[in-house]
């Protein structure tokens, strides 16, 4: 897959190296192998997803493909026929673009500041920060419900914003103050001497800098929000269903007693088509974003 | 038969002061001071559907109900809709228990919404989360429409604070018409294993069993166990056993294990077979060519899942209700289903809820197939099956409901693991009972 150059040709005498291509094989068939072994659930939901219920359960997905079995658009469908699933698709997006541009502001400033700016106490509040990641979600609903309550923003937007922000900043501050932390300190100092304050020193150069980790977080964060369901189910699912995001409304595909299970691949890959543009669109920077923070701890 | 019991474990003793002050909060904050006259004027004939304008007001309904079971909801609510003006919100999730035991302590609830099982409903109403539907309902065509032992489970100290507006039917025996032939119906147990022994050369197996259901897996099983007992040793054993009383190693708990053991010995698939198979396709192997097994036990909403959907009912399969076993405990049915209560007293909700019960909501309900009725008078059930099954609970002599959904979450989740253990291995059963013993010495001590 890589250069292809013409190495065998133009030796001529039988060169004793062997050609780059075939030393990298083994390399190129190992990754081929696990990517096929990993995409294979995916593939098997894919094509279980135009089949009838009755065949599912009694052949497996490969089975449909050599002979082509009869594959129907049924299922896909029932999905996009039921009445609130549109609406539920905007609930997504209204809820999970915030969700992802207020916690990745917000952690671009405390980021820098954690970073670069000195002022007292400011390890004692990184750490304190940090260590909210071990807070469990799942305990902070009955508080943050009864705040909400007070407030009258069950059910709406803002509500699951917020909720978002909360639950995402400890780990966004960490990759963020991280990366930024690794930037080379001449920079700053010379922009220091140039006459530069935080605001230009945060605008004009550590915020361009960052770009590959604050879109890694981007991902992270939008794909988190997206596919949640527990959060926005909480703030949301009592008060105000006309709210709810695509995963609530796609689980309730299914009946009480696990009829209509059948639909659930057809919907997930709906689901999924948004999270899949947005990783390919942006996935340059993710492999580099994932050891973004990993240098200095 | 839900899931959804690791929820529970947020409700720690130590809340139950913060969910008495925000349970107390939201209902003197909520009700209005003036109600309106509850619907029992209306006399016993009358659908109960309430006239007055409600125009632009709201019911936030939380339900288990999805799919098309949602549709069916929706539908049923319509006529209410356009006949007040007000509008039904749904939302529909299989796990109550997460919206519930969050609301209750933090105040934010539905308006109405489904119950995950009587225990949960007495733990509500003991909070005064549940709003008592005495002056909602019409008490007096509840009850009369109703079988008595759904009415009692509904009820806490006196107090109507729970109503079953969809039932099912445990414990059918699924045959196939063409294999079995028509109108197949064993009186008794050893009449039962005659027509299998007679039969044996046209199915792989006596019986399918399917156990499978994610996090629950089990229940049937434990459906399985709840039928024997109650054939076997009577209503009052049945009783003492889910409250707690009658240990699991008790001879009698114990044969009923044994009876189960005998079918699963005899069932499609082996043992294995038997916990991999999914409850919802668990009966499927009935209409196969040729057929793996000759009958499958299953509660009355199984004709909406799996091969079921796909066949005609009355004539590529039918059912005979659960056989006798000891003839002093003949005629005994039980039964499930969903509990529904009201969480705030609005004049809308009120309205709805008294809606819900009655028999013109309830046919609209049953319409679509796949549920049964709580309701004597809703009668329009699509076919022959369902209106059978519906017969079931309302001629029943003895009714019980689902032993399992009644214990304490704890003794239930051990149930199902209990049965999936003794499948796989039927050696075992003493100190899988021994374990059901311990687990059943704690879970009741709250």
């Amino acid at each position: 897959m890589t250069a292809r150059t013409d190495s065998g040709a133009s030796t001529g005498t039988g060169s004793r190296e062997l050609p780059r291509w075939l030393t990298r094989l083994p390399l190129h068939l190992t990754v081929l192998v696990l990517m096929a072994i990993w995409l294979i659930p995916t593939i098997g939901l894919f094509v279980n997803s135009f089949r009838d219920p009755n065949e599912v359960t009694v052949s497996g997905w490969w089975t449909a493909i050599f002979p082509p079995e009869n594959f129907s658009l049924s299922n896909y469908e029932y999905v996009l026929g039921r009445n609130n699933i549109g609406e539920a698709f905007i609930n997504s997006l209204f809820i999970a673009i915030p969700a992802t541009v207020i916690p990745v502001f917000v952690a671009g400033f405390a980021g820098y500041a954690f970073a670069w700016m000195r002022f007292p106490g400011r390890n004692v509040i990184f750490l304190t920060v940090v260590g909210l990641l071990v807070v469990p979600l799942q305990t902070t609903f009955i508080p943050i419900l009864r705040l909400y309550a007070d407030l009258g923003w069950n059910g709406q937007f803002l509500a699951v914003w917020l909720a978002h922000t909360g639950y995402g900043l400890p780990f966004a501050i960490y990759l963020l103050r991280n990366f930024m932390s690794e930037l080379p300190r001449e920079v700053f100092e010379s922009a220091d001497i140039d006459g530069a304050g935080f605001a230009t020193k945060f605008f004009r150069l550590a915020i361009p800098m960052t770009i590959p980790a604050i879109a890694a977080l981007a991902i992270f964060q939008f794909l988190f929000t997206w596919n949640d369901l527990l959060v926005a189910f909480v703030y949301i699912g009592a008060v105000n269903p006309d709210n709810l995001p695509l995963t609530v409304v796609v689980a309730n595909l299914v009946q009480s007693t696990g009829g209509g299970w059948q639909y659930l691949a057809a919907a997930a890959f709906l689901t999924m088509a948004v999270p899949l543009i947005v990783f390919l669109f942006l996935q340059r920077y993710f492999v580099r974003g994932l050891t973004g923070g990993a240098v200095k701890g | 038969m839900t899931s959804a019991f690791a929820a529970r474990k947020l409700m720690a003793a130590s809340a139950v002061v913060v969910l008495l002050a925000a349970a107390c909060g939201t209902s003197a904050t909520e009700s209005p001071a003036t109600q309106p006259p509850p619907t029992a004027s209306t006399g016993p004939t009358d659908t109960g559907m309430d006239h007055e304008d409600l125009t632009g007001q709201t019911v936030t309904v939380i339900g288990t109900w999805g799919g098309d079971e949602e549709t069916a909801f929706l539908e049923m609510v319509a006529p209410w809709e356009d006949s007040t003006g007000a509008t039904v919100k749904y939302t529909g999730t299989r796990d109550l228990n997460i919206i519930l035991s969050n609301g209750i302590q933090s105040g934010v609830l539905p308006d109405l919404a489904g119950l995950p099982g009587p225990g949960q409903m007495a733990e509500y109403a003991a909070a005064g989360g549940l709003v008592d539907l005495g002056g909602v309902l019409d008490v007096a065509t509840y009850k009369n429409e109703t079988a008595p032992a759904l009415v009692d489970l509904g009820t806490v100290d006196g107090k109507i604070v729970g109503v079953f507006i969809k039932s099912a039917v445990k414990g059918l025996m699924w045959y196939v018409p063409s294999v079995l032939g028509a109108g197949t119906a064993p009186a008794t147990w050893d009449d039962l294993q005659t027509l299998l022994a007679s039969n044996a050369s046209k199915a792989d197996a006596y019986w399918c069993v399917g156990l499978e259901s994610a996090a629950a897996s089990g229940w049937p099983g434990t459906d399985w166990v709840e039928d024997i007992i109650l054939r076997q040793s009577g209503p009052d054993v049945y009783n003492s056993w889910w409250q707690g009383d009658t240990k699991w190693s008790d001879p009698a708990i114990k044969s009923a294990f044994e009876t189960f053991g005998d079918v699963v010995a005899n069932a499609f698939g082996g043992s294995i077979g038997v916990n991999a198979t999914a409850f919802q396709t668990g009966g499927d192997a009935l209409f196969d060519s040729p057929p793996g097994c000759l009958l499958h036990h299953q509660a009355s909403f199984i004709t909406g899942l799996g091969a079921f959907a796909t066949h005609a009912a009355g004539t590529d399969y039918d059912f005979f209700p659960f056989p006798d076993i000891n003839s002093q405990y003949a005629g005994a049915v039980e039964g499930a289903g969903d509990l529904f209560g009201m969480f705030h007293d609005t004049p809308a909700a009120r309205s709805l809820m008294a809606y819900l019960v009655t028999a013109e909501a309830q046919d609209i309900w049953v319409k679509h197939g796949g549920a049964l009725s709580a309701n004597k008078n809703a009668t329009s059930y699509p076919d022959d099956i369902a209106k059978r099954s519906a017969d079931l609970i309302v001629n029943a002599q003895t009714f019980v409901f689902d032993a399992s959904d009644l214990m304490p979450q704890e003794m239930n989740a051990a149930f199902w693991k209990g049965i999936v253990d003794y499948v796989s291995d039927p050696g075992s059963l003493d100190s899988i009972l021994a374990n059901l013993d311990a687990v059943q010495a704690t879970a009741y001590g709250e």
